[in-house]
């Protein structure tokens, strides 16, 4: 299954977040924890369900107006196969 | 400064209706009339918490065998702590699994001893492989996070493939693919389970090609025994570092089998909150830092990364718990590890050819009286 512009990724069950102390978001999954900043952290949150790959990359955009459109998209792409390889988000 | 632990181990019981021969429970288990009380686990689970715990690992034993365990679920779970059950899945019913997952259950990994009931059963001692297999198909109508752990050793690495096309079968979101490692009724049986080489270069095949087909679908973690690495493992993430084990009676070990060290004392959470458990016990300090290390782990480039391997492996193999980890390439008693794994390759042929008739003459896990 290939991650198209129209997917939507979600989280899959057991996977949820967390406040830690101090205040920082972490992913909690089976087993593990990851902690999210900046890009990463962006991208995860709008993986709701909802929201296409293309609306997520668009949004990603308006927050980070400065960077090449391709690039982020291609950034959004690879993050996303990442976390659904080890069964974190699916579509 | 001690880093707070990521998880607690919460060993509830060392009851079990199973017997596996690679069972890593220490050898003097916990009778029943010890065991903690729901009372006294939800103290535990609210220190773990405050102590910086995200997870808890409710095991045993069989965590089923105690029947109080959606409570227990539940008063984790509100004690802001991940739950995971590690299971055999004996003792689990639907209307018991809807009551976990209401609870707050939210991973739920199920031990699997072979592909097929005959082996499967032999290895457990009972006959649970076929409850298995319909609780498994039960797991995925519910909302939680499963993984299979398929546990593989010498009498089963042949079969690697037809397990993993079994476990995929029944689609959990992850595979667990665990070599037996030697601790516990598992060192007893040591010569039944030790793979060979070329079984476990075979396994690492099979694996890789399955990583690859299942990619996206089913994640596949690979476990291989460590008599066989280069090097060791960071054995819990380091001793007192990132994980604490609070057994059925209470006592707060770094790990499963930490109390076959001798010299160790270790304190109890009925007597001492976990905080200075974690932080302060003589036990928990013993073998943080450097200080303890002898050579050649003291001056060694990678002693920041796998600290020297198990204490409770080297203690077992060498009788000294600093030393090195026999495991290791670098260990002076590495020696120690290359005769039992030799023994290994030599055996196989020999026991194809001339035993194949006779049972084996495993050594299965008791109960607590």
């Amino acid at each position: 299954m290939t991650l198209e512009a129209t997917s939507r990724p979600r989280l899959l069950a057991g996977c949820r977040w967390a406040e830690a102390s101090g205040g920082e978001r972490l992913l909690l999954f089976p087993e593990g924890a990851i902690r999210l900043q900046g890009t990463g952290r962006e991208i995860l949150e709008r993986c709701d369900g909802q929201r296409t790959v293309e609306q997520i990359v668009e949004e990603l955009r308006q927050i980070y107006g400065t960077g090449d459109p391709a690039r982020i998209e291609e950034d959004v792409r690879i993050f996303l196969g990442k976390l659904h390889q080890k069964r974190i988000i699916d579509f | 400064m001690v880093s707070a632990p990521l998880a607690l181990i919460a060993e509830l019981t060392h009851r079990c209706p199973l017997h596996c021969v690679y069972c890593s429970n220490p050898l003097a288990m916990r009778n029943a009339a010890s065991e903690l009380s729901t009372a006294e686990w939800t103290s535990v689970f609210e220190q773990a918490s405050q102590a910086g715990c995200l997870h808890v690992h409710l095991t045993g034993g069989e965590p089923l065998a105690r029947r109080d365990l959606v409570e227990l679920t539940a008063r984790a779970r509100a004690a802001g702590l991940y739950v995971n059950l590690i299971t055999s899945g004996i003792g689990l019913s639907e209307i018991r699994l809807a009551a976990l997952t209401e609870a707050g259950l939210e991973h739920i990994q199920l031990s699997f001893q072979g592909g097929q009931a005959e082996p499967a059963d032999e290895i457990a001692g009972a006959h649970s492989h076929g409850h298995k297999l319909a609780l498994a198909r039960l797991i995925r109508k519910f909302k939680l996070a499963f993984t299979i752990n398929a546990v593989v050793h010498r009498q089963n690495l042949d079969h690697l493939s037809a397990i993993i096309a079994m476990a995929e079968e029944l689609a959990p979101d992850r595979l667990e693919i665990a070599n037996v490692q030697y601790y516990g009724w598992a060192l007893r049986n040591r010569d039944a389970l030790m793979p060979t080489r070329r079984q476990l270069e075979q396994s690492q095949a099979t694996v890789s090609a399955a990583e690859q087909r299942l990619a996206g679908r089913m994640r596949i973690d690979y476990v291989t025994p460590d008599y066989y690495a280069r090097y060791p493992k960071a054995c819990m993430g380091g001793w007192g570092r990132r994980l604490l084990l609070i057994d059925p009676a209470g006592q707060a070990l770094p790990c499963h089998a930490a109390g076959v060290i001798p010299g160790l004392s270790f304190d109890n959470v009925r007597e001492h909150s976990l905080a200075w458990i974690w932080q302060e016990s003589s036990a928990f300090q013993r073998f943080r830092g450097e200080a303890w290390m002898p050579e050649p782990c003291r001056s060694c480039d990678r002693r920041g990364e796998d600290f020297g391997g198990c204490r409770c492996q080297a203690w077992l193999l060498t009788g000294d718990a600093t030393a090195t980890d026999p495991v290791c390439c670098l260990a002076p008693s590495h020696g120690l590890v290359e005769k039992v794994v030799a023994r290994a390759t030599d055996d196989l042929a020999q026991e194809k050819s001339r035993f194949a008739s006779l049972p084996t003459a495993w050594v299965y896990r008791r109960n607590p009286s």
